[in-house]
């Protein structure tokens, strides 16, 4: 048996098949997914978006190839991961961001929210939200949509609620909101094309619909027991679904794969979760929107709702020295 | 000569070995024994026992049957669900064979003494039931007809790999089969049935697959995998001349580029193995921990649910070799539990399984 034997045959475990998908087509296909809202956001923003989101993706892959460079670890920038951080990050500014603004976040994205948990699938929070947390705490005012559009004419539906009242944001139809005609993160509100590209994720079951709905679910009713507690105070639940970033957070954000449970009943109360905290935040909080912080918060939850789980096939079982258990060690031998 | 008995079983039940085809030994390894062919000549069929029970069972062992799970059961549960895509030996089996299976079963229930019978099948593959005996039908996916998972659908009990069902004893149609031919002949099975591309063949046991193959007319290239066993199970050959073993029910080429090539990439976390997992267990998890060689945290995933179907890394994002990762958790669980005895792990590699001949 030691002479060499022709040809050499490939000897590897079980299963030989695989359904094809791969991490770079899961990204791949998300950032499809992302496209419209791109070019929504161009057309709204002008100039001002493409540089953001230009700048934001490009810092972003830069960083995670440095970070790879430093640790010693296989390259991995071209599974597209950093990519989709970027623009999501970029998703989250004002157009009017300023270029350091935008660095110091993606690189943040990346290094504190991806990079130092041990890189792609390690993360427990959603790496974007941590750099837009950055932003946000950090330089405020810069992150303002608000205040740093003044030149725009469009409105700010969530920013007029908070300080003007309801009575600012009855001009403002649904239409407009869906259009996108509203200041925010640059992709944030770009609802009709968000829209497109959650409904394309979800057909190719890159995302299941767990979440999503529960988490629209969970925005809706909050806002709707508030409108019944005080109609003439509080908004009603369409106005904060199309308003600001709850849909991109339900399709985009709170499905990142890595920060999320993975059960139905686990999902179905992360969603419900994040979806009444938006609300909860947008009416107490001192943000006008809730949707970045709601979802961070629940990822805190994350492990403690994967704790929910069916009985394992069997029932849970401890090997013991029994020699009745040769068979299941003969099992693993073959 | 054919039919001489070359190796005995080392486990308790297990079926003897039997040469399939007469000649010398030249070789004998720990897992295989080289036969140079030189004829046809074969024993002459033993005499058949007319009483049932143990007599019957130690009879039949001998005879290279597996009767590790013949036990006086309530139930009889017969497997007629193709384990796996690709496999499709039961069904020609019942449709061809049905004098040799009725003959098995009969044998069975002496020894069994059943009071129920199961019959199970796929949707939509025919199946005449035999006296006394229920047909039920599972859906025809993939891991339907896995034992554990037959055993599950006719008593609703949920059985670890290893361990017995409570009062029932699973056998396949291809076990019946087999039994029926020893009980026809007297002689012991040396004998498997595959699936071979689109058809079914009775292959004798230690054939090589590179005879196989070139029977078949493909050609092997370098770095292709020969499997034998289903895409979803199988173990791929070492080299061309390994032999077929008893249990071998089916035979694949897989070209290189048709292959899975598992990666090190770290898990994502989405949860796809988890979703489609019949043993409602978190095989990423199971992985991550076998990765870092946390072993007994594995345990704590509910390990040993695992029925070993390969269907998670059939659909990890990530192409982690996790059926693998979920084996070496089991396999160092066990050594780490039978450490204080360390002659126990040494037998466990001395298996009779398998065995190389050589065609002329």
């Amino acid at each position: 048996m030691t002479k060499p034997l022709e040809p050499i045959l490939t000897v590897s475990m079980p299963p030989h098949v695989h359904c094809g998908r791969t991490i770079k087509g899961y990204m791949g296909e998300t950032l499809v997914a992302l496209l419209p809202a791109v070019i929504m956001s161009m057309i709204a923003f002008g100039m001002g978006a493409m540089r953001v989101v230009a700048l934001s993706c490009a810092v972003a892959v830069i960083t995670e190839a440095l970070c790879n460079k430093i640790t010693k670890r296989e390259q991995t920038i071209d599974d597209l991961s950093a990519l989709h951080t970027g623009l999501l990050f970029a998703f989250l500014l004002p157009a009017s961001a300023p270029w350091w603004l935008v660095a110091i976040g993606a690189a943040t994205s990346i290094v504190l929210g991806k990079m130092i948990f041990g890189g792609l699938g390690a993360t427990p929070l959603s790496a974007p939200l941590i750099g837009w947390a950055t932003c946000r705490i950090s330089w405020g005012a810069y992150m303002d949509t608000n205040t740093t559009m003044l030149m725009s004419d469009l409105s700010a539906p969530l920013q007029q609620l908070k300080f003007f009242g309801l009575k600012s944001i009855e001009s403002i139809d649904s239409i407009t909101l869906i259009m996108g005609k509203q200041l925010g993160g640059l992709g944030e509100v770009q609802i009709a094309a968000l829209l497109a590209g959650g409904a394309f994720l979800l057909i190719r079951r890159h995302i299941r619909w767990e979440i999503p709905i529960s988490f629209i679910v969970g925005l809706l009713i909050t806002a709707w027991i508030y409108q019944l507690i005080d109609p003439t105070t509080y908004a009603s639940p369409l106005f904060h679904l199309l308003a600001g970033g709850a849909l991109f957070g339900a399709f985009f954000l709170a499905t990142d794969p890595a920060s999320s449970p993975i059960g139905l009943i686990p999902s179905l109360l992360f969603g419900l979760m994040a979806g009444a905290m938006v609300i909860v935040i947008r009416v107490y909080g001192e943000y006008p929107d809730g949707v970045p912080f709601a979802i961070l918060l629940a990822n805190l939850f994350t492990p403690l709702l994967d704790r929910i789980r069916p009985k394992p096939f069997g029932g849970p079982y401890q090997l013991t020295q029994d020699p009745e258990d040769d068979a299941i060690c003969a099992k693993c031998c073959e | 000569m054919a039919g001489t008995k070359i190796a005995t079983a080392k486990r308790k039940g297990e079926g003897d070995m039997h040469a399939s085809l007469s000649g010398t030994i030249k070789a004998v390894t720990i897992d295989a024994m080289l036969i140079e062919v030189s004829g046809e000549e074969r024993t002459e069929g033993e005499k058949k026992p007319t009483d049932g029970g143990d007599n019957l069972k130690e009879w039949l062992r001998a005879l290279g049957v597996n009767v590790k799970f013949f036990d006086k059961a309530a139930t009889l549960i017969i497997n007629a669900v193709p384990p796996e895509p690709g496999i499709s030996i039961y069904e020609p089996l019942l449709r061809d064979y049905r004098k040799t299976i009725e003959l098995g079963l009969d044998t069975v229930q002496r020894i069994v003494t059943p009071s129920k019978m199961f019959l199970v099948a796929a949707k939509g593959n025919r199946a005449n039931a035999f006296a006394n005996c229920t047909v039920s039908h599972v859906n025809p996916t993939y891991p339907n007809g896995i034992d554990q998972m037959v055993i599950k659908s006719v008593t609703g009990q949920e059985v670890l790999i290893g361990a017995r069902p409570d009062n029932a004893v699973l056998l396949s149609v291809r076990d019946l089969y087999f039994i029926g031919r020893v009980m026809e002949t007297g002689r012991p099975v040396t004998e498997t049935v595959m699936t071979i591309g689109n058809q079914n063949h009775l292959i004798r046991i230690g054939t090589p697959v590179g005879f196989l193959t070139s029977e078949t007319g493909a050609t092997v290239q370098p770095n292709d995998r020969i499997i034998l066993g289903g895409l979803m199970r199988g173990m791929p050959a070492l080299n061309l001349e390994q032999g077929v073993g008893k249990r071998t029910t089916g035979l694949h080429l897989m070209r290189e580029r048709d292959t899975l090539k598992t990666t090190n990439n770290s898990c994502l976390g989405c949860g796809e193995c988890e979703r489609h997992c019949p043993a409602r267990i978190m095989p990423g998890m199971i992985s991550r921990c076998a990765e870092f060689k946390y072993f007994e945290r594995a345990e704590q995933f509910h390990i040993h649910s695992c029925i070993e179907c390969g269907i998670c890394g059939y659909w990890c994002k990530a192409k982690r070799p996790l059926l693998q990762y979920i084996r070496l958790a089991k396999y160092e669980l066990a050594l780490l539990r039978s450490s204080s005895n360390s002659i126990q792990t040494d037998t466990h590699k001395e298996e009779t399984g398998e065995q190389t001949g050589e065609n002329e």
